[in-house]
């Protein structure tokens, strides 16, 4: 029974420590034409303290001081704000009951499977257990691939310490957390009732889950990472100004970073979600500066830091000289390969299977829109990508397909939901127009 | 639709799919083994005590050693990746003198089975020094071939073969019968990729009087040669 009410005050922990900081914040700190919900505000709260949690990382700073950190801004903000602030007229969203209920109903499968999967263990847990047992960045260098991202594993390592510091697994249910409010985030897309909303979210977790997304890999974060950015994207077409978008780039911005610190593939994803909505969406001048700085910034950190830590992609993974060599026999011969496995594999993912026949629907059923080129363009880069990266690898690419393509083709899937969501809204419209 | 009536409807369909969900991840079974089965337990059960990560057993030994080091963890298994995460502590120094065989094995073999003109691997190892013999097991009574044996791994596209025991068999064979080899290498250990046997001048049809051959190994660790401290089934604490 202890072990239930360690998950419990774990999961009330996570929680309180995303949401809380938006009770205290006066309403009138957001923009008011964006009209977040709690759930967005929740997920814009998670990408700054993961952003700031980031820092803490590369400076080497304890992360005790994060939370004493976290503890002073709630203070002052609940001294500052102490009169705004009516218990009375906060309202308690069905998305968020769906969000603890299911954070806890995934915490019982994850402690009760526990396991870890071999990368897990041959590689992110190592990571864990170093920020865990208060080891700089610089100790990585002792274990198994130093050129893979560590945020993951320092954000499993602080919820591991925090509140507890008892059951390894505890520090998993952020990923659980975070899966979960992405998945809510979202749905939000939606313009349905808030109860078809909380229909179409139980649905999509039923698609997706599996134990093995929570055994100690990182892509759960990928996927994540990739649906909030797609909520906050959804809004700047929805919104649909030129300008005054730098709120939302910022946070897209720093998605970005968490992309790209969550694992290498990350940083191609960031930029291919950057390069879809740049070329579809037309910004003001200002908003595009303000997308490529962010970018070159969020990429200038991370060469510095792989600079500084005399840090190299492992140069035994890509041997593009061997393949650029132009062997026709053997770049076909992968080719066939890749595109026999790539087939394999996306038909084994209910997403793809869904949504793909959908967005061909779309494109011939519906004038093109722009979110909808958003897409395409993301596709397609995404599907170069996965090629690109299994015809630099030389030595058998059979073996590495089989032990990651899938998972490689499950980080990205999520962004298709919004095919999804697109076509019910288009439908949903038009039945309406219809209904007058 | 009357609002209220529709409202009704979407919570009973979201509290059956909740519901659902719940009893296709058996929830309920899981959450009595949680109040009911402690942590290590559960570890041990989903990792094995000594099979598989024997994480039970490295907890156990963690538990009763206090170590102030990290000793060398070697697992036999070749279905896991080698590794200590269960007792690690990056705090303390690796101390090799110290060594946690799991899923120890005092004779190691690879076995070969025929394909076309050729045999392949069914098994890996990863703790081998070296060859010690071979055993054929033959569909009749006696062979006699006068042949190269080579062993080897195919390099992936190029076909290039990677030569790991190369040897002029000129003897009759007999079924099951020890042909003792001393031959040290370490090539023999790769648990990714299959080992290829070729006898030269075989044809397919004398091939398919052979049932299998088994390659026999050196062992990298003899227990001989250490002192157990503690042991559990084929799971060894030495130094």
């Amino acid at each position: 029974m202890i072990e239930i009410f360690y998950i419990l005050i774990e999961i009330l922990f996570i929680t309180t420590f995303f949401s809380l900081p938006i009770i205290l914040i006066d309403k009138n700190y957001y923009t008011k034409p964006l009209k977040f919900n709690f759930i967005d505000k929740i997920s814009i709260n998670l990408i700054i303290f993961a952003n700031i949690l980031f820092l803490f990382s590369i400076l080497n700073i304890n992360t005790k001081y994060f939370l004493y950190l976290y503890i002073l801004v709630l203070f002052y903000l609940a001294l500052f704000n102490f009169k705004k602030i009516y218990l009375k007229n906060i309202k308690i969203e069905y998305f968020f009951i769906i969000l603890l209920l299911f954070t806890f109903l995934l915490s019982i499968d994850l402690a009760d499977q526990i396991y870890f999967s071999w990368d897990a263990k041959s590689n992110w847990f190592f990571k864990t257990l170093n920020f865990y047992q208060n080891q700089n960045i610089e100790n990585l260098k002792n274990f198994n691939n130093f050129d893979y991202p560590h945020l993951g594993p320092f954000i499993w390592s602080f919820f591991w310490k925090f509140p507890h510091g008892k059951f390894e697994y505890l520090g998993r249910i952020f990923y659980i957390f975070i899966y979960l409010l992405s998945i809510l985030s979202v749905s939000n897309c939606l313009k349905v009732e808030n109860l078809e909303k909380v229909i179409f979210v139980i649905l999509l977790i039923s698609l997706t889950y599996n134990y093995e997304l929570f055994s100690g890999l990182q892509d759960v974060l990928i996927f994540s990472s990739i649906l909030l950015f797609v909520r906050f994207t959804y809004l700047i077409y929805e919104k649909n100004n030129r300008s005054d978008n730098l709120l939302l780039i910022s946070i897209l911005v720093g998605i970005f970073n968490l992309l790209c610190w969550t694992k290498n593939e990350g940083v191609f994803y960031g930029f291919f979600l950057f390069f879809a909505l740049f070329v579809t969406f037309n910004f003001s001048k200002l908003d595009k500066k303000f997308i490529i700085l962010g970018t070159i910034l969020v990429l200038l950190i991370r060469i510095l830091f792989f600079k500084y830590y005399d840090n190299q992609l492992n140069p035994e993974y890509f041997q593009m000289r061997e393949t650029i060599s132009f062997d026709l026999i053997l770049l076909i011969h992968k080719l066939k390969i890749v595109t026999f496995y790539t087939l394999i594999y996306v038909s084994q993912n209910p997403i793809y299977l869904i949504t793909m026949p959908i967005l061909a629907y779309i494109i011939y059923k519906y004038p093109r829109k722009n979110i909808v080129n958003f897409i395409a363009y993301f596709f397609i880069l995404n599907f170069i990508f996965i090629y690109l990266t299994y015809m630099f690898k030389m030595d058998e690419v059979e073996l590495l397909i089989k032990a990651s393509m899938k998972r490689v083709i499950f980080q990205t899937s999520g962004f298709y939901f919004l095919i999804i969501i697109i076509y019910i809204n288009n439908y949903v419209k038009l039945s309406k127009e219809i209904k007058k | 639709m009357n609002k209220k009536i529709k409202k009704n409807i979407s919570v009973l369909i979201a509290a059956f799919l909740i519901l659902i969900f719940i009893f296709n991840q058996n929830l309920f079974r899981k959450f009595y083994n949680i109040i009911n089965i402690d942590y290590e337990d559960r570890i041990s059960k989903s990792s094995g005590f000594c099979s598989g990560d024997s994480t039970g057993y490295l907890i156990n030994l963690k538990k009763k050693f206090n170590f102030k080091f990290n000793p060398q963890v070697i697992n036999y298994e070749d279905s896991v990746p080698d590794s200590n995460w269960a007792i690690y502590d990056t705090q303390l120094k690796d101390n090799f003198n110290y060594k946690i065989l799991l899923n120890y094995s005092d004779e190691l073999s690879i076995k070969f089975i025929p394909a076309k003109n050729y045999f392949y691997s069914k098994n890996t190892s990863k703790y081998a020094v070296g060859l010690s013999g071979i055993i054929f097991d033959l569909k009749v009574e006696n062979m006699n071939f006068n042949s190269e044996i080579i062993i080897y791994r195919k390099n992936y596209g190029n076909e290039k073969k990677e030569i790991i025991y190369k040897n002029l068999f000129n003897q009759p064979i007999s079924n099951n019968e020890l042909i003792k080899i001393d031959f040290k290498t370490k090539k023999i250990n790769n648990i990714y990729k299959l080992i290829f046997l070729e006898i030269k001048n075989l044809d397919e049809n004398q091939i398919q009087l052979i049932n299998s051959v088994k390659l026999l190994l050196k062992n990298e660790f003899n227990l001989k040669n250490f002192e157990i401290i503690d042991s559990y089934q084929n799971c060894y604490y030495i130094k």
